[in-house]
């Protein structure tokens, strides 16, 4: 299993899509904080002042969340898509696939190869944002600990109290929540590596992936369906960001969690399931 | 090319057994059956859509059959089975990681099996490829001729007992086609079995030994190279008593008419082959000089595929001859 994981790896990592992607992934979060830097924060300008941009201006440990709030939302969901969706169309629009399939390698083995590439690919990119975030929000602001002001509360009638986190605090918060938000593409992987197993053509894949995700975050808007939303794959993705607006840690991560390993087993079964049956036509 | 043991303990290294493969209602391969025994060279001929892809994609467990089932070396085929370490194949277009150079392209298909690279005939493979320092090149930048070397190379990585090839020749130059008729002919040498699907008929008719013939899905005729060009056509033969040969030659089965032609006789023959003409005039105390099919290969090919096309609905037409006898 670890050579067959070695060699997709090594076909799915070594491509020149992998550099573009790097130099993204380093390039954003270092823009981010530079614009931050030098602009400073504008009320009306997408943060509503209590946002953690505005709370990362106090502390350059902060910056990493501020930077991935937002990274995650869609750039680190298509390169996922694509680092997913790709693993066993590119294999076929290639033609290569059949002639690993020639070999004695289980089709089951073979996917779970593929999709673990897939996972590794996109923790590595999620801990490269973070890290780059990091490093440029260090340099440009320190290693403070962080003070929470009093925010008011809904309906204006409530106010939370302000607190403050300690550096090391806020510097542990930081690695749960890129921790988290890498795990919170777990049903992403499997959603693309099942569309992926259904096509021999990388952009339809791709395209299905993201389009799912697009319509989750669609429905997760509409709060008129209630219980549905709790089960769509991106309704807990920022569950970790009251770590550090209201000092808590959330009960809704563990519901991500779990979410997140139900489209894990429900598509990783079926990919398994349809890969195995399918005849290999490419 | 393979260990004693695992020569003695098998069964055919290829049973097509009833295989039927359908597409919806198409049908692909239509209860098709024949073996390969250790040593042969079989060519695989049809036309296009004559299945002959289909049949490989399953034998290699990359489709899965409908219907009936193979087996190598006796051992059902399943996909991933593990006989398919025993087995190099070509199936279309040689395929690659373009990306990768050629030799990591070798590599990695070979650890993607779980074996160990010290295992594989790498320095052979790399011979048969000829590439020399291109092999380190990106496989992006081949010709199709390089790629299908490197595909022929991959095919022998593993020493093969059992080489299928689907038109192994498709995008090589005259030397290299004469290149891989060599090296075919040196692995069956060493024992190896080869499978090969050609549209080139000359080829097929220097390199096998036996043929298969499809045609819509089904067998059309199955046997040596020689029979099936004595059994669909005519023979030439030259004897010391050319009008004691014709009485003779009269009464075998399968005789359809003789004519003088030179200082011999052309013998037309419906069914049989030229060994039971050889037979029977040598059983008769007759001196046997020169005994030839008159036509090559491809005209026997057309003709088995004129015998047996389906004619359009409305329109009798002949029925698909029997296995040809070897």
């Amino acid at each position: 299993m670890i050579a067959l994981v070695r060699t997709e790896f090594v076909k799915a990592a070594f491509r020149t899509r992998t550099l573009v992607i790097a130099l993204m992934l380093v390039g954003l979060p270092t823009l981010i904080v530079v614009a931050i830097k030098t602009r400073g924060n504008r009320p009306g300008r997408g943060d509503n002042g209590e946002g953690l941009f505005r709370l990362a201006q106090q502390s350059g440990l902060l910056v990493p969340a501020a930077v991935l709030s937002i990274m995650s939302a869609f750039l680190l969901v298509v390169i996922a898509g694509l680092l997913a969706a790709d693993s066993v169309a590119g294999d076929a629009a290639w033609g290569n696939l059949r002639y690993v399939l020639m070999r004695p390698v289980g089709r089951t083995r073979l996917l779970i190869a593929k999709a673990a590439v897939a996972a590794i690919l996109i923790w590595a990119c999620v801990f490269v944002v973070a890290v780059t975030a990091l490093v440029a929000g260090l340099i440009a602001f320190g290693s403070h600990p962080l003070i929470v002001p009093a925010l008011p509360g809904t309906g204006g009638s409530a106010t939370a109290a302000g607190f403050q986190l300690a550096a090391s605090t806020v510097l542990t918060r930081v690695a749960i929540a890129t921790v988290y938000v890498a795990f919170g593409f777990t049903a992403l992987i499997a959603l693309g590596t099942f569309f992926s197993t259904l096509t021999d053509t990388p952009t339809g894949a791709i395209g299905a992936t993201v389009g799912v995700y697009i319509v989750s975050e669609i429905l997760d808007g509409i709060t008129q369906l209630e219980n549905l939303r709790y089960g769509l794959p991106t309704h807990y993705l920022d569950a970790w960001q009251p770590m550090f607006t209201q000092n808590v840690y959330p009960h809704d991560m563990i519901a991500g969690i779990v979410v997140q390993l139900a489209y894990l087993a429900v598509f990783g079964t079926a990919a398994a399931l349809w890969f195995r049956r399918k005849d290999i036509r490419s | 090319m393979c260990s004693k043991e695992t020569l003695m303990s098998d069964g055919p290294v290829v049973a097509i057994e009833g295989l039927t493969k359908r597409f919806g209602d198409v049908t692909a391969v239509d209860t098709l059956s024949f073996t390969v025994e250790r040593g042969q060279v079989y060519g695989l001929l049809g036309p296009n859509g004559a299945g002959k892809t289909t049949a490989l994609r399953v034998l290699t467990g990359l489709e899965h059959p409908t219907a009936g089932g193979t087996r190598l070396f006796g051992t059902p085929v399943t996909p991933g089975c593990r006989e398919l370490i025993r087995v190099g194949a070509m199936v279309e277009q040689a395929a690659f990681v373009p990306q990768l150079s050629g030799m990591t392209n070798l590599k990695l298909w070979w650890e993607a099996g779980g074996s160990r690279l010290r295992d594989a005939d790498l320095d052979g493979a790399l011979e048969v490829a000829g590439l020399g320092d291109a092999v380190h090149r990106k496989v992006k930048t081949y010709s199709q001729g390089m790629k299908q070397r490197l595909g022929f190379a991959r095919a022998l990585l593993s020493r093969p007992e059992l080489l299928i090839l689907d038109e192994p020749t498709n995008g090589l130059d005259p030397g290299e086609i004469r290149e891989i008729r060599g090296l075919i002919s040196r692995l069956t040498e060493h024992g190896a079995t080869v499978l090969l699907s050609s549209h080139h008929l000359s080829e097929v008719e220097q390199t096998c030994t036996h043929v298969v013939v499809m045609n819509e899905g089904r067998l059309v005729a199955d046997g040596t190279v020689s029979d099936l060009i004595g059994s669909a056509g005519s023979v030439y033969i030259e004897v010391d008593d050319r009008e004691r040969a014709q009485v003779i030659l009269r009464e075998v089965p399968g005789v359809s008419g003789i004519t003088t032609q030179g200082d011999g006789l052309v013998v037309d023959q419906t069914s049989g082959s030229r060994a039971d003409l050889a037979a029977a005039i040598i059983g008769a105390g007759l001196q046997l000089e020169t005994i030839m099919a008159t036509q090559r290969l491809e005209d026997a090919f057309l003709d088995l595929l004129d015998a047996t096309r389906t004619p359009p609905p409305g329109v009798s037409g002949a029925e698909p001859v029997g296995e040809v006898a070897s």
